[in-house]
């Protein structure tokens, strides 16, 4: 050992970060990849030590339960994420056009950000409850049906409800975002525009919206981090059911896992989730330097 | 002349209808917190009633007296996951901003070989979701004796929020100058005492709203924190409302009273640094 | 026909008024500059002609129809920005043709009217660049092509050479002036420089404080200013202005000498009336190094401050009356800081204001 070894300096400030993040997440990740290839129970610690190859991952495949809870998932986040993106857009579009007030709004629009996914869950288990829920209420009020209509528990309705409660929780990470941009986007072009002919409508496409794209990419790939929020929300709003109906692919995970016992298998899907939850931030990346590169080559 | 009229008529109508639209969004966004909070102050029997009451008759702080009793309804220790939580994310969210400072320092005035690599790695950790990373953490923590423990829950909870605190530090730090700091060097600071004299205090707005995010980060988090903790020596706000639910589906009042008590702390750091939280997403976000 | 007639115009921002009353009526074809200093309203107004701003009280036509409350794409109009505006993310070509292409012109029409710009403003290397490539000389020719592709009513230009350096300003102004009469068509010109609206207006408006001070060709506002204002706005080195009173047929400078009254003057003044003498640079010169001057003439001495020789002629700062004034020397020879020289004053060229008023006395 050379006495005069001195790490540079960046190592040295990066190195907690390293060392924690390998010790809380690399190294459970490897024992997580390892233990899907072994039968594991938690009620049987030694079948941690028994290989059985890609057998749990088979098991998946072949699985109707999992691929109607993958099938499920995919069809949730880009439902959500389209009607998040398109929600915040319109939102940024009139938060932007306030001329006074315009910080209230904002300040507004972040309350849905700060609250827990389980808090939004809670909110929105409560108003689509079919005795006391507001939403039944106000409909019964309002004269326009006389019974409880089961938005928990009805197989389709439950996915809307849970998607309504996904989208009031992060249409504003899009809406602040997309409004930042906006705010960006500079205004002799599009006065030029309005000159050249352009109706209000086509000086957004032309000129606006090339803008902003990288924004709303930011806050898809922002979003795509937290993908699995909507297991808290679906945990705490119907726990994956009634029977399985609104089993999405985490609360499957966590159910097999912890409820079941059966640990090897879990991680399997746990791992397929893993890959699925890079693929998206990957995914939303690379088109963020897509767009940024359109702009930067011509800004 | 007609042609005059008719956008002057048509630019009225839109400005009305602008207005209504963010009237209805504003609405959509406050009344369900708005209504949680209202029914916490409700009586049980008025939010059961049939037909709906609307108007409400009667006000009162019943639910919270019996939620920090803690006996009445079957005992919900809330002041123990209340003082959990705030240890537990307090702690961890000082932990993750020294690393994180440490880190995003290093990114934002270091050049080094593997830069975007070890970049792009750290945010990969964040992206692994809670419930499967749980699995494994589960496990290697019932070994290690960490499960239903503070120091568990804070280390996990560091290790989440330090990507994300690197990013939005290093895009603030790329903001300031570093001439300050060769300034100062030259007038006579080390390097350690430029930073923290000169580099920090420029650079405290988005150090505070980096810090903001990640206390909410371990605030709110659920998914983790429902398997590694067992008991209310443990257990979070999140799963303390989640349990809460699950167990006395009939006490919307007393639930609601608890949901308002997890989210009052929020709302407060919020306000104090909204102004800094957008500037923390954008900058972070457009720089990085 | 593409008259633009602008009627009592106002504009206000709250309750501050900016603009007061405009009242200017400009010809098919014409090229009309409006001038002054910042925060005149030179610009409002244009804006105001685009569609841009909100009118506040008054009426704009353009061509036949009245077009208070109509958007800018409907009225017609082409704009060159200060700041170019061009379409970042857009080649040369696609901003040249976005207007075209908004209106819903076949691709080979838009192509055909590209080529035509590109190759009247000599862009047609650049088709395929994007702005961020191109120097700020070659951007403003984009913005002009962008304008006249459409071939408008009227073109309106808001201070576009204001951002170039000196050289390529003289240059783009005679592009401007080429593209008029090549395109023909009417042209509201904004700029805060008065070289610029001397050298391309057909008439020049100059305004100050949201108020039109006078409308007349550069040859009419360059030789009888209505003010001081005016008169010390327009032409290089600005007016030489000095305060006296009218006394006995003559003009008594304060502080300084008596001069004869200029004829033109006689009748037009009373006895005893404070005015303000003004006279340009080239009225004053020094013995022996002047023009011929034929009319009525002042001779007095003056010391010679600083001189500063610009080649054919020297420009010297000297102090009369009190005051610092110009005069110029033709053939010069070099002069002495301090030197005393005598000089005369051509004064068929003077001009007399009031005082009070600050209007002039012609």
């Amino acid at each position: 050992m050379s006495p005069r070894f001195r790490p540079p300096a960046w190592f040295v400030l990066l190195l907690p970060a390293i060392i924690i993040l390998a010790a809380v997440v690399l190294v459970p990740l490897l024992l997580s990849l390892y233990s899907s290839f072994t039968p594991y129970r938690l009620t049987r610690p030694e079948t941690l030590y028994k290989w059985i190859g890609t057998y749990n991952y088979e098991k998946a495949m072949k699985s109707a339960h999992f691929w109607s809870a993958f099938g499920r998932t995919i069809l949730f986040l880009t439902v959500a994420l389209n009607l998040e993106m398109l929600a915040g857009l319109g939102l940024a579009l009139l938060v932007n056009r306030v001329t006074y007030g315009q910080r209230a709004l904002r300040t507004i629009m972040m309350f849905p950000m700060m609250f827990s996914p389980i808090l939004v869950g809670f909110q929105f288990k409560f108003i689509f409850n079919d005795n006391v829920g507001l939403v039944n209420n106000a409909l019964q009020s309002l004269g326009w049906t006389d019974r409880a209509i089961p938005w928990l528990v009805d197989g389709q309705l439950a996915f809307f409800s849970i998607v309504v409660a996904e989208m009031w929780s992060s249409t504003s990470v899009f809406a602040i975002l997309i409004l930042a941009g906006l705010f960006a986007v500079p205004r002799d072009p599009i006065e030029a525009a309005k000159v050249d002919g352009c109706t209000p409508w086509q000086s957004f496409r032309h000129i606006t919206l090339p803008y902003i794209m990288p924004f709303v990419y930011i806050a898809l790939a922002i979003r795509s981090l937290d993908v699995a929020r909507a297991y808290d929300i679906v945990q705490i709003m119907t726990n994956g059911g009634p029977a399985r109906r609104t089993e999405i692919l985490w609360t499957m995970i966590g159910r097999t896992g912890y409820v079941d016992a059966k640990m090897g298998y879990a991680n399997a899907m746990g791992y397929i989730s893993i890959v699925l939850a890079i693929f998206f931030t990957v995914y939303f990346f690379r088109k963020l330097s897509a767009a940024r590169s359109v702009l930067g080559m011509a800004g | 002349m007609n042609e005059n009229l008719k956008h002057r008529i048509q630019a009225r109508i839109l400005k009305i209808a602008h207005f209504v639209a963010l009237f209805i969004a504003m609405a959509i966004i406050c009344i369900p917190g708005l209504w949680i909070v209202l029914n916490s102050l409700r009586p049980t029997v008025e939010i059961m009633a049939k037909p709906p009451v609307w108007i409400p008759t009667e006000l009162n702080f019943d639910h919270y007296v019996a939620m920090f009793s803690g006996v009445g309804e079957g005992g919900v220790p809330v002041l123990q996951y209340f003082t959990n939580s705030l240890i537990i994310s307090v702690t961890s969210t000082l932990i993750a901003m020294l690393v994180g400072m440490a880190g995003g320092y290093a990114f934002a005035r270091y050049k080094f070989k593997g830069k975007a690599v070890i970049f792009i790695g750290l945010m990969l950790t964040r992206a692994v979701p809670g419930v499967a990373l749980s699995l494994p953490l589960f496990i290697v923590m019932a070994k290690t004796g960490l499960i239903d423990t503070h120091l568990g829950l804070i280390l996990v909870y560091v290790s989440l929020n330090v990507p994300f605190t690197i990013w939005l530090i290093d895009g603030f730090f790329r903001q300031v100058p570093h001439e300050l700091a060769e300034a100062a060097e030259i007038d006579g600071c080390t390097r350690w005492q430029a930073f923290w004299k000169v580099e920090f205090p420029v650079a405290r707005a988005g150090v505070a709203s980096a810090g903001i995010f990640a206390f909410l980060t371990s605030w709110n988090e659920y998914a983790l924190a429902s398997q590694l903790t067992r008991s209310t020596f443990s257990k979070t706000m999140p799963v303390g409302l989640r349990d809460f639910t699950s167990e006395f589906t009939i006490n919307w009042g007393g639930m609601c009273a608890l949901a308002v008590l997890m989210i009052i702390p929020a709302l407060i750091l919020t306000f104090l640094v909204q102004k800094h939280l957008i500037a923390g997403l954008t900058f972070g976000g457009v720089k990085g | 026909m593409a008259r633009v007639h602008l009627s009592n115009v106002d504009k206000s921002y709250g309750s501050i008024k900016v603009v007061h009353g405009i009242n200017l009526e400009i010809e098919d074809n014409e090229f009309v500059v409006l001038v002054g200093p910042s925060g005149c309203g030179k610009s409002t107004t244009l804006r105001m002609i685009a569609g841009l701003e909100p009118i506040s009280g008054g009426e704009i036509s353009i061509g036949d129809r009245v077009v208070n409350n109509l958007p800018p794409r409907h009225r017609n109009i082409s704009m060159v920005f200060q700041n170019y505006a061009l379409y970042p993310h857009m080649s040369v070509r696609e901003n040249l043709g976005f207007s075209l292409k908004i209106a819903k012109q076949s691709q080979a029409e838009i192509d055909k009217a590209v080529d035509e710009a590109a190759q009247i403003l000599s862009l047609t290397e650049y088709l395929d660049r994007k702005p961020g490539a191109l120097s700020g000389g070659q951007r403003q020719r984009v913005a002009m092509g962008r304008a006249i592709v459409r071939h408008p009513e009227v073109f309106l230009f808001d201070e576009p050479l204001s951002n170039l350096d000196a050289k390529l300003r003289t240059q783009m102004r005679t592009e401007i002036k080429k593209l008029h009469q090549k395109v023909k068509s009417t042209i509201v010109y904004v700029t805060h420089d008065q070289v610029e609206a001397m050298t391309l207006a057909d008439r020049i408006v100059i305004m100050r404080d949201g108020y039109i001070e006078q409308v007349g060709t550069p040859l009419d506002v360059f030789e009888t200013p209505v003010n001081t204002f005016v008169a010390t706005f327009i032409g290089s080195p600005p007016m030489n202005l000095l305060p006296g009173r009218v006394m006995n047929a003559q003009v008594a400078l304060d502080g300084g000498p008596v001069v004869p009254l200029p004829d033109q003057f006689v009748g037009k003044v009373k006895d005893d009336q404070a005015i303000i003498l003004g006279f340009r640079a080239d009225n004053l010169m020094p013995v022996g190094y002047s023009m011929p001057m034929e009319g009525t003439h002042a001779e007095f001495d003056m010391n010679v401050n600083l001189s500063e020789p610009l080649g054919t002629e020297t420009l010297l700062f000297g102090s009369l009356a009190g005051k610092e004034v110009m005069a110029k020397m033709l053939n010069p020879r070099p002069v002495k800081n301090g030197e005393r020289l005598p000089f005369l004053l051509d004064l068929t060229r003077c001009h007399l204001f009031d005082a009070d008023t600050q209007q002039s006395l012609r």
